[in-house]
């Protein structure tokens, strides 16, 4: 049998491999036949019946076991009835009608038959406007109803799934996108099929209503208006919509999204930003989100505590100066003190981080990250490579995910990982207590905390089962987080993961190498870069005369505490933060949805953003400050990103060869998207503005030696308290989502039943919690997945554990009901 | 109460049918056993089944949405399923569902006012040539009462009314 078979559709011959579906083949010669059940990544149901089409294949002569010959050409017959072409498979000399009057009587009858229980209330339903239902009625429907109107099925109209969800009953065309999504893609089955028929319904039983984290996906591939998100539900419609390119600043994956604005006159007539979709990057995040990037994608920028204007600080209140005057006090203020410190943090892009780089260079100041979690220096040499994409990892290859829970940190990732193990990846998922990855793996280790680094330390020696597998493996990738330790644990796990990879030859070559789970959309790009983190960061404050703090809230965190003597503060910022609070001079930065920039994801690709609304205020984007203050040190420094992108490409090594021009590069995607076949991949946006571009091999002989010792270890009769990371956490990002607010929830922190019982605790009591001097009030969830003698409490959620620059495992010091 | 402290020795010989890790399979017997008691599955026992088989609530849910012998909502205890359909009709079904009705004061689909029997019509129940004829859960499994005539299904009706005395 050959692998690629040549068949004829709508006259127009296609090669494409064996095994391929008729309805994906015809895309390949732009025929775009009729679907609403199908999705190229959800496979055939063949439960709507849209796509049928004539199907004819040669008489082959069972003699000679060639197709019969009639005037030089092969004899077609074509089948009795009318094929679905989303679950008939291509044959060679296959000649598939999908005009011909018999087809498109086929079509035309079963939208008939659609349309018979779907209520027309395009005017009033979010989809219109980008509605497969109402674009495939109007290229094959029929113009008028057989049907009796009076017999017309009707259903409740506003059922929410979950607070985030909301389904129409009677728009539904039980088409089973989005019980398949979650099923097969997501793999969390939440929402089901309920009664059969015409009484048929989505339903979902799970505690919240729709309980995934890529619930809001489905109303992307919804074909009707039947699923709609309460964000965008009734907030304009899809004509209305201008649409900018934008990656999702949320987390390290990276995802490509689309930023949908309009003008309008709820806002004042200003142009605000409307929705976050997908856009379709199938090295990243192929054609879907999470409903973080989804709800609380841009919120934060809309905040009524946005900072509009510069400030500084005079007998203690702040008031507006010009740019000039600060643009002018922060350069003699740098200039004046004898070793400034300049702290970023990974919310910045490339170029603002580059910027400050020159200007931290002219100045000899001192570089700091302001991260909890260290290795990027590891990352940076044995990270991925250009040509990596994690599609390609499959059987034969093997991925570690050690200290993290994906799911809740980086849900793309998470997706494409149990994709990849699917595939027929060794998935090992080391882990001292239970997570969602789990079930999709391989191998589980469980280590006591405390032990991270002993336990990979461990499994590199050569007579180890796993570096055996590693051995063996003809590509491996390890993903270490941040799970119970602080930025030196993290750091000496980076090491021992990358003693494994070395050692067994996994680096420096696509599909290779390690990634950090940052916590910000750029902590790679700043330790490219150079920037790197302190371990305490107090004894800076203490210390600095002038520190220059961009994109950070150290106060807010409770990484330092501000004594009598303080440094002057120079604080470029969003929203007003404590930190900003403190400041001495304060000057407003401009959101991503403001501006243009790169950010480099976990995977080492560089992507850019685009600017989708006008910019808050006078606000200006970073880099352009950081060039305006150089300015005033006789420093020239670069304004536009696209040129501040090509000094950096000039001066660090794994940029080399990156420019917009090719991080805005696009090659054709499978499955073929188009907004205007929305039918066949959802309301998901192409990609026509960018696939991005990995960042270089560096060029590595040597590796630091693996130190460092891993988080704290429970002791007999104390309670540990380890810091996790939550999707949905108080973080001012995701708070400022009103949407999200019941996921968010408060504070929880989770310990062993055992634990609980010793201490006279019950489910649901309300702790009172001190840690490190902070208080906080708590609900107890008795979870028995949670190692005994540990107390997790989930980072950002009123309970600071990050002290003097990285978190440490904490004694819990008081416990009292309350 | 959960199930499995309901009725400890049935799950366990249930779950025990299964190999461990087909074990979503014993959730048929299982939402059986839900009904049992009061003919109807509770929610709250979906959700342990879910819980002891692996699989999500909806999962669970959506198979007593799909089969019509699984109920969710709580009817009289006999509930009384009398087919309808074109064969049986052809032999008196739909005037002995009428008849049944009016008998026992209820509306197709309603239950008496003493809670003992809902009757209902539906599709075809694969016994045409038996008609008229109905179907009931009772504790013992599912029961086919066929050639019948209002005496005897009052009688019948009677009888279980003593028997739950």
């Amino acid at each position: 049998m050959t692998d690629r078979v040549t068949l004829t559709i709508d006259g127009k011959q296609v090669t494409v491999p064996a095994g391929m579906l008729v309805v994906d083949a015809a895309k390949k010669v732009a025929v775009h036949i009729p679907i609403f059940c199908y999705h190229p990544k959800l496979g055939s149901a063949a439960m709507c019946r849209q796509c049928l089409v004539e199907v004819g294949r040669p008489i082959i002569d069972h003699a000679t076991g060639h197709p019969e010959l009639e005037d030089g050409f092969p004899r077609i017959q074509f089948s009795a009835k009318l094929e679905t072409a989303c679950t008939t498979l291509v044959s060679e000399g296959m000649v598939v009608l999908t005009q011909s009057e018999r087809a498109r009587k086929g079509q035309k009858e079963v939208l008939e038959f659609l349309l018979t229980s779907h209520p027309l209330d395009c005017p009033i339903c979010d989809k219109g406007g980008e509605c497969p239902l109402q674009n495939l009625t109007m290229a094959h429907g029929p113009g008028k109803s057989r049907f009796l109107f009076d017999e017309k099925h009707h259903a409740e109209k506003q059922v929410p799934l979950g607070e985030l969800i909301f389904l129409d009953r009677e728009r539904c065309i039980q088409c089973g996108r989005c019980v398949r999504f979650q099923e097969n893609v997501a793999g969390e089955p939440v929402i089901g099929f309920y009664q059969r028929g015409r009484s048929m319904d989505i339903v979902s039983f799970s505690e919240p209503g729709f309980d995934s984290v890529f619930s809001g996906n489905t109303t992307d591939i919804c074909p009707v208006g039947a699923l709609t998100t309460a964000d965008f539900r009734f907030g304009a419609r899809p004509w209305e919509l201008m649409a900018a390119a934008s990656i999702c600043s949320q987390c390290a994956v990276g995802c490509n999204t689309t930023l949908n604005t309009r003008r309008e006159a709820r806002s004042d007539g200003q142009i605000v930003v409307k929705r976050v979709m997908p856009r379709q990057n199938e090295q990243v995040n192929e054609l879907w989100i999470c409903d973080k990037g989804r709800f609380a994608g841009y919120h934060y920028t809309e905040r009524d505590d946005r900072l509009l204007k510069p400030q500084v600080r005079r007998d203690d209140k702040f008031r507006s100066v010009s740019w000039d005057a600060a643009f002018l006090q922060a350069a003699e203020k740098l200039q004046d003190a004898e070793k400034p410190v300049f702290l970023v943090s990974g919310r910045l892009s490339n170029e603002d981080l580059f910027n400050l780089l020159q200007l931290a260079d002219g100045l000899g100041a001192e570089t700091l990250l302001y991260t909890n979690m260290g290795g990027g220096d590891l990352t940076g040499m044995v990270g991925l490579t250009s040509g990596s994409n994690l599609a390609d990892l499959g059987l034969g290859d093997v991925i570690l995910v050690v200290a993290s829970d994906l799911q809740e940190e980086a849900p793309l990732w998470w997706l494409r990982i149990k994709q990849a193990a699917e595939r027929g990846a060794m998935l090992i998922v080391v882990n001292p207590r239970e997570t969602k990855l789990e079930k999709h793996a391989d191998y589980v280790v469980r280590y006591a905390y405390g032990d991270e680094i002993k336990t990979i330390q461990d499994m590199n020696k050569a007579t180890h089962k796993i570096h055996k597998v590693f051995a063996k493996a003809a590509n491996a990738v390890i993903f270490y987080g941040s799970e119970g330790l602080g930025l030196e644990g993290s750091s000496g796990l980076a090491g021992a993961c990358t003693s494994l990879l070395v050692d067994t030859g996994h680096y420096a070559r696509p599909n290779n190498g390690l990634v950090g789970v940052w916590q910000r959309a750029n902590d790679q790009g700043a330790w490219e870069l150079g920037f790197r983190p302190v371990k305490d960061l107090q004894v800076i404050f203490d210390k600095s005369e002038v520190v220059y703090i961009v994109g950070a809230d150290p106060v807010g965190d409770g990484a330092v505490r501000l004594k009598k003597r303080k440094p002057f503060m120079i604080v470029q910022e969003l929203l007003s933060t404590d930190t900003v609070g403190h400041a001495d001079l304060v000057l407003p930065a401009r959101a991503f949805t403001e501006r243009e920039g790169t950010y480099t994801s976990g995977e080492r690709r560089v992507q850019r953003f685009y600017q989708a609304v006008p910019p808050r205020g006078e606000s200006r984007p970073d880099y352009e400050i950081v060039a305006e203050i150089a300015a005033r040190l006789d420093t020239a420094l670069e304004r536009e990103p696209g040129l501040v992108m090509d000094q950096l490409a000039e001066h660090i090594p794994a940029f080399g060869g990156i420019s917009y021009l090719k991080v805005s590069e696009v090659v054709e995607q499978w499955p073929v998207i188009n907004r205007s076949e929305l039918f066949y991949g959802g309301a998901v946006y192409e990609n026509t503005q960018g696939l991005g571009m990995q960042l270089r091999p560096a060029p590595v002989t040597s590796f630091p030696v693996s130190k460092g010792k891993g988080g704290l270890r429970p002791k007999e009769g104390l309670l540990l308290a380890v810091p996790v990371n939550k999707l949905y956490d108080q973080g001012l990002t995701v708070l400022s989502a009103p949407l999200l607010r019941e996921r968010i929830g408060e504070l929880k922190v989770c310990m062993n039943p055992d634990e609980a019982d010793r201490l006279g605790f019950e489910n649901g009591a309300r702790l009172r919690i001190g840690l490190n001097g902070n208080n906080a009030k708590a609900l107890l969830v008795v979870d028995p997945t949670v190692p005994s003698g540990i107390l997790l409490v989930p980072r950002s959620m009123g309970l600071p554990i990050f002290e003097a620059g990285m978190p440490v495992l904490s004694k819990v010091r008081k416990k009292v009901t309350g | 109460m959960t199930l499995i402290e309901k009725y400890p020795q049935e799950v366990k010989q249930i779950l025990a049918r299964y190999p461990q890790d087909q074990k979503r399979s014993a959730v048929m017997p299982l939402l059986y056993l839900a009904q049992r008691e009061n003919g109807f599955v509770h929610r709250r026992d979906m959700k342990d089944i879910g819980a002891m088989l692996d699989i999500t609530e909806t999962d669970v849910a959506s198979l007593v949405g799909f089969y019509s012998l699984y109920h969710d909502e709580p009817a009289g205890r006999l509930r009384i399923q009398v087919c309808t359909d074109l064969s049986c009709a052809l032999r008196g079904a739909d005037d002995f569902l009428a008849a049944l009705c009016e008998s026992l004061g209820v509306e197709p689909g309603g239950t008496t006012p003493d809670g003992l029997v809902t009757v209902e019509p539906v599709m075809c129940l694969a016994a045409c040539d038996k008609a008229p004829l109905f179907q009931v859960q009772t504790g013992a499994g599912l029961e086919y009462h066929e050639r019948m005539t209002i005496e005897k299904t009052l009688e019948w009706i009677e009888s279980r009314k003593e028997a739950a005395s």
